[in-house]
């Protein structure tokens, strides 16, 4: 069973402080639709909402006996979410910086250039030496070679940032060479 | 794992716990530790030879009371604000005695300057204090930082911070009325250094402290 409503919480983790379980996981599963509001708010992503959510809970466990059953509920538990919220999108912040995201242009190149096979053709062999030095040197190491950025980069003696840029340019150049259209 | 899944198995986990008292009556409780120091050390060491001509100077008197005041306040701030549902804005608390306590300081490198005395800074001294400040801020450390070992899953950077502003604050006065040093380098050293020394070190480890304490405690 479920409790919904915010005014029966503080009594609820009151019991749930002396173990009493069903009173726990009554709230638990009570506060867990407020919770996923709260984090829908601040993450789009399905599974990043939930990730979040049990991490308020597990947080909300961990730190149970600093609840005063004298203050309201409510704040308290929004202020667990408000750390566990910042604390995902500093992760997430840090992730996107790290990665360089594929998308589809990236994917056909990298099916194509799958075997050296298919490097073998002219056609692709012209365009590679048809793009500007850097761009064709970003693709050969990071796309064809496989290395990472930071290998390309001391390579190459490029920032990261550039090799990125670079590769992108690249590949769109690679597309409109190859005939198959682009952005 | 669902969500539902992972409450359940909270809900089993769910053995009882005592509620933390309030900040207040925390702050008491290390209070007492450090009363409780200052008293073992003022029973070995005694106090200061010029204790009585330093009551009436005001530099000290302003001094010792702002860094005694930062050190109170900054324990509650942090005590306070190491739980959820409390504004950040507490831990600027103890900033206005720190300023006075950094004022005096300043103030006293200034007028002690000709009072520089190459005996003050006797190695035999300086390793005596250096003792002392570890034997007053280990306790107080080691207590203030049990009290907030929630902290390491919401706030722990900040927290810490002002934990170790306490302790300095605390360790200030302590040697203030344990040693003479009132010399312009002695004085900065002590007072300055130490609590410069003391919240950097809580501000760099202070997270892996509360952890390892959060996680023994536990286990």
């Amino acid at each position: 069973m479920r409790e919904t409503d915010p005014q029966k919480w503080s009594a609820l983790m009151v019991l749930a402080q002396d173990g009493d379980m069903d009173a726990y996981q009554s709230l638990l599963l009570g506060v867990t639709p407020y919770l996923r509001a709260i984090a829908s708010r601040a993450h789009p992503n399905g599974s990043d909402v939930e990730d979040t959510v049990q991490d308020v809970l597990l947080t909300l466990h961990e730190v149970r006996q600093t609840y005063d059953p004298s203050r309201p509920f409510k704040p308290w538990l929004a202020g667990i979410a408000r750390y566990r919220i910042a604390d995902r999108l500093r992760i997430l912040g840090r992730a996107v910086a790290r990665e360089v995201p594929l998308d589809a242009e990236h994917e056909s190149i990298a099916a194509s250039a799958q075997s050296h096979d298919a490097l073998d053709s002219r056609p692709v062999n012209a365009a590679l030496r048809a793009l500007p030095e850097g761009q064709r040197q970003a693709i050969m190491l990071l796309r064809l070679e496989e290395r990472s950025l930071k290998e390309a980069a001391a390579e190459s003696g490029m920032s990261i940032a550039s090799l990125k840029v670079s590769v992108h340019r690249g590949i769109k150049a690679l597309r409109r060479l190859l005939g198959e259209g682009g952005e | 794992m669902e969500t539902s899944a992972f409450i359940k198995t909270l809900a089993n986990a769910a053995e009882p716990v005592r509620a933390i008292q309030r900040p207040m009556v925390r702050t008491v409780y290390w209070l007492l530790i450090a009363g409780a120091v200052l008293i073992l050390l003022l029973a070995e060491h005694g106090l200061r030879s010029d204790i009585a001509n330093q009551l009436r100077n005001p530099l000290f008197l302003i001094g010792t009371t702002a860094s005694f005041l930062t050190s109170v306040l900054a324990a509650h701030s942090c005590l306070v604000a190491s739980l959820p549902d409390r504004s950040r804005f507490w831990l600027l608390l103890p900033l206005a005695p720190l300023a006075v306590w950094m004022a005096t300081v300043g103030y006293g490198c200034l007028t002690n300057w000709v009072s520089y005395d190459a005996g003050d800074l006797r190695m035999g001294t300086a390793v005596q204090c250096f003792a002392t400040v570890l034997l007053i801020s280990l306790p107080l450390s080691i207590s203030i930082f049990v009290m907030l070992r929630h902290a390491v899953r919401l706030r722990p950077t900040f927290v810490t911070l002002v934990a170790g502003l306490a302790v300095a604050g605390m360790t200030s006065s302590a040697m203030a009325l344990l040693y003479r040093l009132d010399a312009t380098i002695m004085n900065l050293i002590w007072n300055l250094g130490t609590a410069a020394l003391i919240v950097i070190f809580k501000a760099i480890f202070g997270r892996r402290v509360l952890k390892a304490i959060a996680g023994a405690l536990k286990g």
